[in-house]
């Protein structure tokens, strides 16, 4: 098994504590560390993506993927260039206004962390003001992700769109929806630009939309 | 334990069919089912955009109060629904629920003020939901004393402490637990519930993690809890901890529960 390999293997089996080592002894040994992040961590994390996608693996186990990741990525950090580091693209997420359910959003986050973007995290009980701000303030933000578990709190997402519009932003950023009520006819109505039913489907479309 | 009855919310897609399809019977139907399964009070959440809710509420209350003599649960996070709901039903109920952030007491505990309602109290506030057991009951403590500045009785809070994730947070029962018996060493008279089903969120077979949890949190001191009273499993944690806890002499209230057909093994 290569090097990358093995970091591969030890992100997809969350093992945060022998990571950093692995790294740093492959980066000694002149790999490179573009490779080591794109072949070994991020192709593993879309890989656990895909298999929670399926049902095969749960909730902690994704975690403590991303976990390792993390811990791998600060090893290899100072190696890669300024440019290489700022990731592929930077995404506001937030959990909308009048719903506190933030563990898919939390979710969504870490992997599209691990999947090498930039995140914003806004939290929960977001109000639209405050999505509108994030991207003013941001200006390489690419993409604005919303989340609402409630039927009553969906609306938000079209405020958001609205907003968006008004604000003279809207041809600037992709909105990617998500939460359990949510579908893509839902989508549809309001004007975002796509609905990811899992984690792994909103880091694929984040994914189309930067490549696009 | 006292039981609110959970199956009447737009958030269960069968339920939320019948909803869209204003088909009263199944509505009246599981509304009955789950007061002759022990419920305490229907619970009642339209679960529909905002512009319907209210309607929606009207159209439910009205088909539970036909069929069921215990009292509604009145499910929404608008309080202002909320309050709009509450001269719709017959006898006092339960709220379900308000918190501390953006003045949902302030709408809510006057209108209560002087009747014999009871609301259910979530520990988060304005910075989220915490994770640890000091800083849930630190919130519990604020609401109670909030409730006592209107003249609500304790025993008329039921204090829900929010339990987070076991998937996303190993400790998530433990600090659920620790804020149960924080709660129950001060306000002796407030009531304790839980939603509960949280705790097993991206878990395989949650039904265990559920029954476990609620048997562990029915041992801290939880009185209450919001359950489907129709799944016998559930029915079997609620009568197997009362007895095992020494609440239940001669386990007549289990074996009455196997008799009603209320366990998941029927009787002969």
């Amino acid at each position: 098994m290569s090097r990358v390999e093995e970091i591969y293997e030890l992100v997809l089996k969350g093992r945060a504590k022998d990571i950093s080592e692995k790294v740093a002894q492959a980066i000694d040994a002149g790999d490179d560390p573009k490779e080591l992040m794109n072949s070994g961590m991020i192709a593993a994390m879309a890989e656990i993506g895909e298999r929670f996608s399926r049902g095969e693996l749960f909730v902690p186990e994704m975690m403590i993927s991303a976990k390792a990741m993390q811990k791998g990525l600060e090893t290899l950090k100072p190696f890669l260039s300024e440019e290489e580091s700022a990731g592929i693209g930077t995404i506001v997420i937030a959990t909308v206004a009048g719903d506190l359910h933030d563990i898919g959003k939390n979710l969504v986050a870490m992997m599209l962390e691990s999947s090498g973007f930039e995140v914003i995290d806004l939290g929960c009980d977001v109000p639209v003001d405050a999505f509108i701000q994030a991207v003013k303030d941001n200006p390489n933000v690419s993409l604005v992700c919303a989340s609402a578990l409630l039927t009553t709190t969906m609306p938000a997402m079209k405020e958001i769109v609205n907003a968006l519009i008004e604000a003279g932003l809207r041809d600037q950023v992709k909105v990617l929806i998500g939460g359990a009520p949510v579908t893509q006819k839902f989508c549809d109505e309001i004007g975002a630009d796509g609905y990811g039913e899992d984690a792994a489907a909103a880091i694929r479309l984040a994914k189309g939309y930067i490549a696009a | 334990m006292i039981i609110i009855g959970e199956k009447i919310n737009g958030f269960i897609p069968k339920t939320l069919k019948a909803i869209e399809a204003r088909d009263g019977d199944y509505i009246k139907e599981i509304a009955l089912a789950q007061q002759e399964c022990g419920a305490d009070f229907i619970d009642i959440c339209a679960g529909v955009a905002p512009e319907v809710e209210m309607e929606t509420m009207e159209w439910l209350i009205g088909l539970v109060q036909e069929v069921c003599t215990v009292p509604i649960s009145l499910d929404s996070s608008d309080p202002q629904i909320i309050v709009n709901c509450i001269p719709l039903c017959s006898q006092p109920g339960l709220i379900n629920s308000v918190s501390m952030e953006e003045g949902k007491t302030g709408t809510v505990f006057p209108v209560i003020a002087d009747t014999d309602w009871k609301v259910v109290c979530l520990t988060c506030n304005q910075e989220g939901i915490p994770d640890d057991g000091q800083t849930k009951f630190a919130i519990a403590r604020d609401i109670v004393a909030c409730a006592r500045s209107y003249g609500i009785a304790d025993d008329r809070v039921y204090i829900d402490p929010l339990v987070t994730t076991l998937g996303t947070k190993s400790d998530s029962m433990v600090s659920f637990v620790e804020a149960i018996e924080l709660i129950r060493a001060e306000f002796p008279e407030v009531h304790i519930t839980s939603g509960l089903s949280n705790i097993s969120y991206g878990l395989p077979y949650r039904r265990g993690i559920n029954m476990q949890f609620l048997c562990l949190t029915m041992n801290a001191g939880m009185d209450s809890a919001i359950l489907d009273p129709m799944d016998p499993y559930m029915q079997s944690v609620l009568y197997a901890t009362n007895a095992l806890k020494g609440n239940d002499p001669y386990c007549m209230e289990y074996l009455g529960a196997y008799r009603d057909g209320l366990l998941p093994v029927k009787p002969e």
